[in-house]
C-alpha cells in the first residue's frame, strides 16, 4: 500500500512562514558576521538594517497571507495585498535607514537586503517535503 | 559643475531604469503565476490551502530582483558612489 503523505496540508502554512522567517534572519546574521569582519561595525549595522527591513516587512506580509478562504480569488487578493504591505514596509524603512544613519555602508545594506530577500525562497524546501511510505 | 550636474542626471535616468524594469518584470512574473495559481485553483479547489503558501514564497522569490533593485536605486539616490569621482 502506498500512501503520500504531505507534511505541509494547509492548516500549518504557519509553519511554512516562520521557517521562512528563520531562513531570513540566519541569512541576514551570515552578512553582518562576514560585514564585521570585513568591513568593521559601521557595515555590520548596515547589512542588519538591510536584512531586517526585508524581515519586517515579510513578517508583516505573513500575518496577512495567513488569512484563510476557500475562495481562490480572496486568497489571492489576500497574498497580493500582504505582497503591497511588504514593499511599502521595505521600501520605507530602507528610506529612513538612508536617511537617519549617516555612517551607512551601501554595499553592505545590498548585500544584507538581497540575503534576506533571496533566502526567503529557501523555505519551498519545507513545503516540498513529501513522504513516501509503502 | 558641469560633470556633477552630468553625473546626477544620468544617475537619475539610472534609477528610474532600475526600478520601472525591475517593476514591470516582477509584474508580469507575479501575472503569469497568479494566473496559474487561478487555473489551479479552479481545476482542483481542495488544493488552494497547500498552493497558497507557495504562491506566498514565490511571490518573495519574484519580488527579491525587484526589492534588490529598489535597494540599489536608493543607494545611487542617497550615496551616490559615483559622485567621488569629482575632485573637491
Amino acid at each position: 500500500m502506498t500512501e503520500e503523505r504531505n507534511s505541509t496540508s494547509g492548516l500549518d502554512s504557519n509553519e511554512v512562514f516562520s521557517k521562512m522567517l528563520q531562513w531570513q534572519l540566519s541569512a541576514t546574521l551570515a552578512v553582518i558576521i562576514i560585514a564585521l569582519i570585513v568591513s568593521g561595525m559601521h557595515a555590520a549595522i548596515s547589512a542588519l538594517a538591510g536584512g531586517l527591513a526585508v524581515t519586517v516587512g515579510a513578517y508583516f506580509a505573513s500575518k496577512i497571507a495567513q488569512r484563510s478562504s476557500k475562495e481562490a480569488a480572496t486568497v489571492l487578493v489576500n497574498l497580493l495585498k500582504a505582497e503591497a504591505v511588504k514593499i511599502v514596509i521595505i521600501v520605507v524603512l530602507l528610506f529612513i535607514t538612508f536617511k537617519v544613519y549617516r555612517q551607512l555602508v551601501p554595499f553592505a545594506l545590498i548585500a544584507g537586503l538581497a540575503a534576506a530577500a533571496l533566502f526567503s525562497g529557501a523555505a519551498m524546501s519545507k513545503l516540498d517535503r513529501t513522504e513516501l511510505e509503502i | 559643475m558641469e560633470a556633477l550636474a552630468l553625473i546626477q542626471a544620468y544617475t537619475g535616468v539610472g534609477i528610474g531604469l532600475i526600478i520601472g524594469l525591475g517593476a514591470a518584470g516582477a509584474c508580469i512574473g507575479i501575472g503569469i503565476m497568479c494566473a496559474s495559481f487561478l487555473e489551479g485553483a479552479a481545476r482542483q479547489p481542495e488544493m488552494i490551502p497547500q498552493l497558497q503558501g507557495k504562491v506566498f514564497l514565490l511571490l518573495g522569490l519574484i519580488d527579491a530582483s525587484f526589492i534588490i533593485g529598489v535597494g540599489l536605486a536608493m543607494m545611487f539616490a542617497f550615496a551616490n558612489p559615483l559622485l567621488s569621482v569629482i575632485p573637491k
